[in-house]
């Protein structure tokens, strides 16, 4: 059984109870007292991921770290459908890998901008808002232009992948970090569409849409 | 006296939580803000603490002695929080079970909220949004229905006290797996600061206390701190402190999205409905004390 | 002042493809937010951004295609009128009619949804974009004032759709205002009119919503878009660089209108006696069911007023009768109230004259809706038992509890399949309706018995139909277990006699008078003469509207509309037909 050391309040821990409540995959909790206890950096945490960091994953013995490398490894042993991490199709593995760094990009800006706001993380919040929008503006063309092409999802496939529930979270939880989507409607729109996902799963600070 | 951002007579006169002393490394200044206030502060091993407003020679993180810092804010260490006041305050309220030896004392976490300090206790007070926004956990729907309750405006203790309030609660207890209604008692002693008594799930007869302390840093903008006073032998702290956080963070988004951010006092501004009763006595309260600051007084 | 002139101009907020089902979108125009959704109907509501309850921001609510829900309360609004409908957690009351959010005007037009904080006369005619289906562009928001803005735009460049390709087109300013640009381009033969609608979001903020005269079709369409997006995009950035080296302008406060005052204080029902407030239009007649004629009545002009499942609504008769009927409707059905109406054997004038005398396109007078029969939705699970006519308040209720998916089953009791009214509605409610057609009385109550046995707390059961089926449901309840305020019943008249022998006195505690009741005369009619306005309906102890609070003396029910528990409290009574075994009532009026 998959053991996910884990944090509530953290988007990239989220991503992976996203993908594993879709996947249906079962999977024990080992919280992490991320704040105030700084758990992430004590002795113990740090012989399991010496970055200090979380999510980590044990599956049976394997040992992950990374939020993007975990979905990876989950969708492709997990997700008997093939459909979120496409295995045969390298150009759209190319392109979610591409959204997949774009991800880590949403975490250095949007959700920096919310450890800063919400648990005082010292840091440049101007340009961590700025940079956070300059990524929002990229997303919100690319799915703008999507919708008229018949795309409801980040890459090029009939249905969601991986880059999906890796850019998600933080792009939800922006305006914790003062962020407003308010000028992001295809953004707004495609997070519909993602809260829409059959076992689609929330956490605090994030609302389940309606019915369709 | 130096100028402030805040003209409030009354909530320069309350104590004001800045820090929890669990969080607070021992012997080393720390930073904060209250009421616009850039502040600095030390605690040491002995439990002898300091605040002062920030000035250079006392950098964030140098090595100091609190008892040899001169020109102080008055200083005090409650509830596991370290309190100071831009001006005289009075005693602080007191919370009797906070001394009971059986019970666990927790700061969950402080989490900065971009809202002001009465919008955020009117949340605190508010039982109606539990299975919208507490889903499965507080409330869940169809049992929605906010029963009848009292509230009074004790002059003698001069705070808010709501009694008989009860909800339905998914899993009540650990005892036993269904919902069923959980008793609530609600105290407001101080403007920015609100104290819950609630069943206990392991002990029926006895009360969990949870309190927000509310930093005020500036008129839109909070550090809540939350205390837990619970009775609970079985769960390790990271996990009590996880759920208070889960709840903290369902409840920031909808803190995040009021209009306007500050507390609305006239009684037209919005549209209260019985289940309010406790919340309307709060805005009352802080309108007979004339509080300014963090509200839009009532017109006249 | 600027701000001033404008407000009464008219906007793009959004476009019209911002707008997909069950969806919310968050606009705002000179600092006031909106949310913005379409209706599972179709219909544009521009509402302002703000809850009434506690003022969190309705564009994080749930559209769920008829009703706007609040995330933090639950509070339902509707659909066009925005009145609140359903507040959780007050699951026995029916809302005051007057919670309503602020609304503006939609209008769309070219691609565009349009609005105006006061509006005077229409959203004007753009020239050039009236000929044929024009396209709106990716809509550009920039951070700065209109203004720069509009000055950019004066110099924009951009090639015409059939040239999108090279970089030399011809540009002609062909007209421009504080809001808008509009620009033709033209280059070996091609030629194309846009014009760029400049929305002032803030003092601060704008969006660029363009225009073109004519879509270039399917093939050339994604081309042309992303054509106009770049270029616009490198506009965008000059203007921001340019915006940032001035100071920023501090942002609109919008002023917040004050809620009215009746519901500042916890409200009581409004006073406003019998009055036909509305008119309507029959829109539609039909035959509903064998015997039954459905009525479609639309406004004559503006919005009805919402209504919740179980009101109904006094309609004032052209041979001058007043009847009760309950609207069939279901949740965000707001342009229309439909009623459904019995042919009686023995009406004394009004069904007999809806069914033969009332045609398509008359008018009608009608009260606004009043709902004394509230549908709490909060039940683990409801029932709904009907009688014959008596179904249509509970097909409005079984229309919302099927669309807030919640546990729930409809018994509907007729002669025959043809008596079972409003056949289209009852197809859509197919998972949870149980027909029982042709019963004797005998086998009725059995049948009864059967739906009524089982009950669990948190169960709830509503009951409409002919008195007798009434009289047995309620008994049979009782027998299984059901406590008085778990049965909910409308009857549709009072076949009680009643007996106004009495003679006594009342004091009407908050109006400071004390009157006298004499043989023969009702309390309501005797609070009326003495100028003691007090709304009612059906003036026959069956609909509930004129009910007021006893304070002292024992009051001698006569009505049907309160239960057996509330009848033995004593505290409540129905001022048409109820009267005094004391010689005096102190009631709260």
């Amino acid at each position: 059984m998959i053991t996910l050391y884990d944090y509530e309040l953290s988007g990239n821990c989220y991503k992976l109870r996203l993908l594993m409540s879709i996947l249906g995959i079962e999977y024990k909790t080992a919280p992490v007292d991320f704040y105030p206890g700084r758990e992430h950096k004590s002795e113990w945490f740090l012989k399991l991921n010496p970055l200090g960091q979380i999510p980590v994953i044990d599956d049976d013995g394997l040992v992950l770290r990374d939020a993007q490398a975990i979905l990876i490894y989950l969708a492709a042993k997990y997700d008997p459908s093939g459909t979120w991490y496409p295995r045969g199709n390298p150009a759209l593995l190319g392109k979610i890998s591409q959204w997949l760094s774009f991800a880590d990009g949403i975490t250095a800006t949007a959700s920096a901008a919310r450890l800063h706001d919400g648990l005082f993380y010292a840091l440049d919040i101007d340009a961590a808002r700025a940079g956070a929008h300059r990524l929002f503006r990229i997303l919100d063309e690319h799915l703008w232009f999507g919708e008229r092409e018949d795309r409801d999802w980040i890459c090029s496939a009939p249905s969601p992948t991986i880059a999906d529930i890796a850019c998600f979270p933080y792009v939800m939880l922006s305006e914790e970090g003062g962020i407003p989507r308010q000028d992001y409607p295809a953004i707004r729109r495609w997070c519909d569409r993602v809260k829409r996902i059959k076992g689609f799963t929330v956490m605090s600070g994030v609302f389940p849409a309606g019915p369709a | 006296m130096t100028e402030t951002g805040c003209k409030d007579p009354v909530i320069l006169n309350l104590w004001h939580p800045i820090a929890a002393v669990a969080e607070t490394a021992p012997g080393r200044v720390a930073d904060t803000v209250l009421l616009e206030e850039r502040l600095g502060f030390a605690i040491d091993d002995a439990g002898n603490a300091a605040v002062w407003r920030s000035r250079p020679g006392l950098a964030t993180g140098d090595r100091v002695e609190p008892l040899e810092v001169r020109d102080t804010l008055p200083a005090k260490l409650a509830y596991g929080y370290l309190w100071t006041s831009l001006g005289s305050p009075e005693e602080i309220f007191p919370i009797p079970e906070f001394a009971e030896p059986d019970r666990r004392r927790l700061n969950a976490a402080t989490i900065g909220v971009n809202v002001s300090a009465p919008r955020a206790i009117e949340n605190f007070l508010d039982m109606g949004h539990f299975p919208y926004v507490h889903t499965d956990i507080l409330g869940a729907e169809p049992h929605t229905e906010v029963k009848e309750y009292d509230v009074e405006i004790s002059i003698e203790r001069d705070e808010i006290l709501a009694t008989r309030c009860r909800f339905f609660q998914p899993m009540a207890s650990t005892t036993s797996s269904g919902g069923a209604d959980v008793d609530y008692i609600y105290r407001v002693p101080h403007p920015y600061c609100s104290v819950l008594y609630k069943s206990s799930p392991v002990d029926e007869k006895r009360l969990d206390v949870i309190a927000v302390f509310l930093q005020p840093i500036d008129q839109e903008h909070i550090h809540a701190h939350m205390m837990l006073c619970v009775l609970d032998e079985e769960n390790e702290d990271k996990v009590i402190k996880r759920f208070q956080q889960t709840i903290f963070g369902q409840d920031k988004p909808i803190l995040e999205n009021q209009f306007p951010k500050r507390l609305p006092l006239d009684p037209r501004a919005e549209t209260p409905i019985r289940a309010d009763k406790s919340a309307i006595a709060y805005r009352r309260w802080l309108s007979q004390k004339g509080v300014t600051y963090g509200v839009i007084p009532a017109l006249g | 002042m600027q701000q001033e002139r404008t407000r009464t101009r008219w906007h793009p907020i959004a476009a019209s493809h911002d707008l997909p089902p069950r969806h919310v979108f968050h606009a705002q125009l000179w600092g006031r937010e909106f949310a913005v959704w379409r209706a599972d109907d179709g219909y544009v509501n521009v509402w302002e951004n703000r809850c009434l309850h506690r003022g969190v921001r309705l564009s994080i609510g749930i559209n769920d295609g008829r009703e706007l829900k609040c995330q933090y309360h639950g509070w339902r609004y509707a659909n066009r009128t925005a009145g609140c409908t359903y507040i959780p957690a007050h699951p026995a009351d029916a809302p005051a009619r007057t919670i309503t959010n602020r609304t503006y005007p939609a209008v769309e037009r070219y691609g565009l949804v349009w609005s105006c904080e006061q509006p005077e006369g229409e959203v004007p005619g753009v020239p050039g974009l009236e000929r044929e289906a024009p396209l709106a562009l990716r809509g550009i928001p920039v951070n700065a004032p209109a203004a720069l803005v509009v000055t950019a735009l004066r110099a924009h460049r951009f090639q015409p759709n059939g040239r999108i390709d090279g970089s030399d087109a011809e540009m002609v300013v062909k007209a421009a205002d504080d809001f808008s640009v509009a620009l033709s381009a033209r280059a070996d033969g091609a030629a194309t009119l846009a014009i760029f609608f400049v929305q002032p979001v803030d003092s601060g903020r704008s969006v660029i919503r363009g225009v073109l005269d004519r879509d270039p079709g399917a093939e050339a369409r994604n081309a042309v878009l992303r054509h106009h997006n770049a270029g616009l995009s490198v506009l965008r950035d000059n203007v921001e660089r340019q915006a940032a080296a001035r100071p920023a302008p501090a942002p609109i406060e919008p002023v917040y209108e004050r809620v009215p005052a009746a519901l500042a204080e916890l409200p009581e029902p409004s006073a406003h006696g019998r009055k036909a407030a509305l008119r309507v239009t029959v829109a539609r007649k039909w035959e509903a069911a064998d015997g039954i004629a459905g009525f479609e009545l639309r406004p004559l002009k503006g919005l009805l007023p919402t209504f919740q499942p179980g009101a109904h609504i006094d309609v004032h008769l052209p041979n001058g009768a007043i009847r009760q009927y309950s609207i069939v409707n279901g949740p965000g059905e707001s342009d229309r109230y439909v009623i459904g109406v019995k042919r009686e054997a023995d009406s004394k004038g009004g069904s007999l004259c809806l069914h033969e005398t009332v045609r398509e396109g008359d008018v009608l007078a009608i009260s606004e809706p009043r709902n004394n029969f509230p549908l709490r939705r909060d039940a683990v699970k409801t029932l709904l038992v009907a009688g014959g006519i008596g179904a249509t308040p509970l097909i409005a209720m079984a229309q919302a509890l099927h669309h807030q998916r919640l546990v729930h089953s409809f018994h509907y009791f007729a002669q025959n399949e043809a008596q079972l009214a409003f056949g289209d509605r009852l197809d859509g409610l197919k998972d949870t309706l149980v027909p029982h057609l042709g019963l004797t009385p005998q086998e009725t109550g059995g049948r009864l018995r059967d739906i009524l046995s089982g009950y669990a707390e948190g169960m709830h059961v509503y009951l409409c139909g002919p008195g007798p089926m009434l009289e047995a449901a309620r008994a049979i309840a009782g027998e299984c277990g059901w406590p008085d305020e778990a049965v909910h019943f409308e009857y549709f008249k009072n076949t009680r006699a009643i007996d106004d022998s009495s003679a006594f006195e009342i004091a009407l505690a908050r109006s400071c008078l004390t009157l006298k009741v004499p043989a023969g005369r009702s309390i309501l009619e005797v609070m009326r003469e003495a100028g003691v306005d007090m709304p009612s309906s059906c003036e026959q102890g069956a609909c509930g509207t004129c009910m007021a609070t006893v304070i002292e003396g024992e009051p001698d029910h006569q009505d049907v509309y309160l239960n057996d528990a509330e009848k033995r409290a004593g505290t409540k009574i129905m001022t048409c037909v109820s009267r005094a075994k004391s010689a005096r009532l102190v009631l709260d009026v």
